[in-house]
């Protein structure tokens, strides 16, 4: 390590302060945000850091002069971050961004104009990865992490702030935005709520004026919100949205969009091509896509007890066991068109036997009266058009249009 | 006059009980010598250890965090800014009034590991002045005395504005002395002759009470984790018994009653899970855990139930593997798969072969319900010129062959003693029942009412039933 003489260690701090004054009084939020932001791990900030430590003294240097003390509730605490954080104490560094970033929230009101909104957004995304590095720190030590809580707390009063009538408001879904992933990493999603109703419904905003990038981020989130709470037309008006106006090149963000839009997808009838699985590396939707195509409910069950750790986390498991119906569906469409082309006037009744002895042929056991019950509720949500004669035990088809096809609408109740 | 002793001095709420070593040495009052200890760290901590499940995405929330419908008790706890104190299963009191968040937070720090010494179900204070006040319930009186109680009839109430600026440990309860009284209030459910709501209201407010002792004495370990799994099996029989009751003139107040149970039910299950989290060591669980989670998944089937609450699909995400891959979760599982899907059969069989009382209390709401939609089913999509056979469907739905002369079914005689044909209200008519004389429309609920008994006695007893129901069906 080279050595640091006290001498240079004032320099950068001199440095430092000099820098952020200027950036302020010529509203250069360029270099501001560069000045705040952590954990980007930048040399500069990693060495001032290093000169702080040794010098010790920071703040007899911002108080002496009448440039930096004006900035002493935001600089001061955020030196004592940078020290921290370099001495790898990260709930101390947390505590004290947090401080810098209340300062820097209030000098943030008093400017007119919105020129500072980039170094907000930095502000808000380094309170909350460095609360997540917090209470990492907590768990590891055997104490309760709260410090993401503390982080949402701190983002919806920036969100108050910025939730006005001026320039400053197009801000907001940036916030949100961090907000929501603070939400669901904490799983209090719940919590989302009142700010999806802020966003949507007060006359402030106009969802067009927000930044492309801030748009496609809430509309993923608030399209899987529509996933957990399955209303398939609205997740998939929203993830479609997400999607299409993702940056094409972000393959991660895709991805991520891709492994919700599937399920939904797949629920309303529309099917994955392979190349798309294949590019985006989301192979464990690949046999499901094939259950459905083939009707085989084994390779069904089968691909969602393989992959049941992932769907479950990711929350898309209960929607894709629901795919069950389709798949019975596509299996009696078959049976149809195979018993068609044997005897095309006989082909509308169906023995419910030759249903068993297909699902036995894919190795699943059921009886007449789980069959029976099955194709009552196909013939109930209109997967399947036609009637069940119990006595006779056999299912009669309509001759026109016997398996309606689901366009678009997911499979009704 | 005395009843309680207002404290002089007393802990001095505003104190930081980490800081403090001092309350134990205070020599004010004669009978509140607390035990004070401060938190051990070592020991505390290392249960309050997070514990990594590999089976979770590391980006994903690893605390447990309920739903808002649902225990909004341990909500504040878990991330009260504090240390041990926030793991502590606080027991909501109140509606959530702010400040009475942040003073439960604040007392349960005052009481860190303080123990009780009330020797009483309760406290000799306050059974004196219910005495005077006359408030006794009626399982409290000596002799039906409504004025005199004594220390073996005379159960701890649940107070809502307690403070500790109040409290005195005499009044509270130690915990084998809240293990008996919560064994006592257990047998007093199944041997009294009063009607069900009057057992349910005063061992549902008692058993708040211990609760409330418990998370005072910050008592969170694997004695705890055993009395709350007590007190769930009380809230769930409740749940299934209430509803028994709910006709008749009571019935408005019964379904409040069974509202606010299951309110209860919820927190207290929450709580539950926040313990069994507690008292994990490595990747193992409490032997009773998986049952005791698949009853939430069986309590909250129909998403709707919990319009505020987390949806099922995100609570799985934090349940531990193991629980996951447990007998009673697969099977909540997949009745919850076949609720989802309509699939009756499956629904019916499996329950009858699998589910646990517990389990069974749990679902019950539901079981009507998919009677109801399967009997709606059977009629959307049946032949209509050949009736449906009744035996079959009694056999299907589990329900006893019903007889002609049943009062609330506004039905008249039909075809054959055998056979009847449905028309659900709600269904298109068919050609057939505008000729036909015999039948008529009728509400399916109301016929569905009162045949859960059987049912619910048939797994009372633990039996094969479904054999049971068959050989009643064709006797």
């Amino acid at each position: 390590m080279a050595y640091l003489s006290m001498g240079e260690a004032h320099r950068r701090i001199t440095d430092y302060l000099g820098r952020f004054s200027d950036a302020v009084s010529s509203q250069d939020v360029a270099s501001l945000k560069h000045l705040l932001s952590l954990s980007s791990n930048s040399p500069s900030l990693l060495s001032l850091a290093d000169a702080l430590n040794l010098f010790q003294d920071a703040n007899r240097l911002i108080k002496q002069s009448d440039k930096y003390s004006q900035f002493a509730e935001i600089v001061v605490p955020l030196f004592r971050c940078l020290q921290n954080y370099k001495l790898n104490n990260l709930v101390d560094a947390y505590h004290a961004y947090e401080k810098a970033a209340n300062a820097f929230i209030q000098e943030f009101r008093n400017w007119d104009s919105a020129w500072a909104l980039e170094a907000l957004y930095v502000i808000a995304y380094e309170i909350r990865v460095l609360a997540e590095r917090a209470d990492r720190e907590l768990s590891a030590n055997g104490k309760s992490p709260e410090k993401l809580k503390a982080a949402g707390s701190y983002l919806m009063k920036v969100f108050g702030v910025l939730a006005g009538k001026g320039p400053k408001r197009v801000g907001a879904l940036y916030v949100t935005c961090q907000l929501f992933k603070i939400y669901f990493k904490l799983g209090t999603v719940h919590l989302c709520r009142s700010v999806i109703r802020s966003i949507e419904t007060a006359r402030i905003f106009d969802f067009e004026e927000f930044p492309q990038r801030d748009k496609v981020t809430y509309m993923y989130y608030t399209g899987r919100l529509e996933v957990y709470n399955e209303n398939f037309t609205a997740a998939d008006q929203k993830l479609s949205y997400a999607l299409a106006h993702c940056n094409p090149r972000s393959e991660e963000n895709i991805r991520m969009i891709l492994k919700y839009l599937i399920p939904v997808k797949l629920s309303i009838g529309i099917l994955p091509q392979d190349w798309l699985l294949e590019k985006y590396n989301l192979v464990e939707y690949r046999n499901i896509v094939q259950a459905l195509k083939r009707g085989d409910l084994q390779l069904l069950r089968s691909a969602l007890e393989e992959h049941e750790d992932r769907f479950l986390r990711s929350g898309v498991y209960l929607v894709l066991e629901k795919l069950e119906l389709q798949v019975y569906q596509r299996l009696l469409k078959k049976i149809y068109i195979i018993q068609k082309q044997k005897d095309p006037s006989k082909a509308h009744q169906m023995k419910l036997e030759v249903i068993i002895k297909a699902l036995k042929w894919l190795e699943i056991d059921m009886d007449l009266d789980e069959v029976e019950c099955i194709v009552a509720i196909l013939i109930h949500k209109n997967l399947v058009k036609g009637y069940f004669a119990h006595k006779s035990k056999v299912v009669v088809l309509s001759k026109q249009d016997p398996f309606p096809k689901l366009t678009g609408k997911p499979v009704n109740a | 006059m005395e009843r309680r002793q207002k404290n002089q001095q007393q802990q001095n709420p505003r104190r930081n009980p980490l800081s403090s070593s001092s309350s134990s040495s205070s020599s004010h009052s004669s009978n509140r010598k607390s035990r004070y200890r401060p938190p051990n760290r070592a020991s505390g901590d290392a249960r309050a250890r997070h514990r990594e499940d590999s089976g979770l995405d590391s980006g994903d929330a690893t605390t447990w965090d309920e739903p808002r419908s649902l225990a909004r008790s341990i909500d504040e706890r878990a991330s009260a800014a504090g240390t041990r104190s926030s793991m502590g299963i606080r027991e909501q009191q109140e509606q959530h009034q702010h400040h009475q968040d942040g003073e439960n937070a604040r007392d349960s720090r005052e009481f860190a590991s303080a123990v009780g010494t009330c020797p009483y179900m309760c406290p000799v204070g306050e059974m004196a002045q219910r005495e005077r006040l006359r408030d006794l319930a009626v399982f409290e009186r000596l002799h039906g005395n409504p004025a005199k109680t004594s220390p073996e009839l005379a159960v701890k109430k649940f107070c809502r504005t307690i403070s500790t600026r109040h409290v005195q440990l005499s009044d509270i309860r130690p915990l084998s002395v809240l293990g008996s009284t919560l064994d006592y209030l257990m047998n007093l459910m199944n041997s009294t002759p009063e009607p069900f709501e009057t057992v349910h209201d005063f061992i549902f407010d008692r058993t708040r009470s211990i609760r409330q002792d418990l998370s005072m004495q910050d008592i969170l370990d694997k004695r705890a984790i055993h009395m709350y799994e007590k007190m769930v099996n009380f809230h769930v029989i409740s749940h299934h018994k209430l509803r028994l009751s709910s006709s008749g003139p009571n019935s408005f107040n019964i379904s409040s009653l069974h509202h606010l149970n299951m309110e209860q039910l919820a927190k207290v299950l929450t709580s539950l899970y926040n313990l069994y989290d507690l008292n994990r060591d490595h990747n193992s669980m409490h032997k009773n855990e998986p049952e005791y989670r698949s009853l939430y998944v069986l309590l909250c089937l129909n998403s709707e139930s919990l319009p505020e609450g987390e949806r099922l699909s995100l609570w799985f995400r934090r349940v531990p593997t193991p629980v996951i891959k447990s007998k009673e979760m697969t099977f909540a599982r997949r009745i919850l798969r076949y609720f989802r899907t309509d699939n009756y059969k499956c629904f019916f069989s499996t329950i009858a072969a699998e589910a646990s009382y517990l389990q069974y209390c749990a679902l019950e709401p539901y079981i009507d319900k998919v009677r109801a939609l399967a009997v709606l089913l059977i009629n959307n999509g049946g032949y209509k010129l050949h009736p449906y056979p009744i035996a079959h469907l009694s056999n299907l739905l589990m329900m006893e062959r019903w007889s002609h002369s049943a009062s609330h079914v506004a039905l008249r005689p039909p075809w054959t003693s055998r056979e009847i044909r449905f028309y659900p209200p709600n269904s298109r008519p068919s050609i057939i029942q505008r000729q036909d004389m015999g039948s008529m429309a009728f509400q399916v609920s109301k016929i569905f009412a009162g045949l859960s008994k059987l049912l619910a006695r048939q797994i009372q007893k633990r039996g094969i039933f479904y054999d049971h129901l068959i050989s009643s069906a064709f006797r």
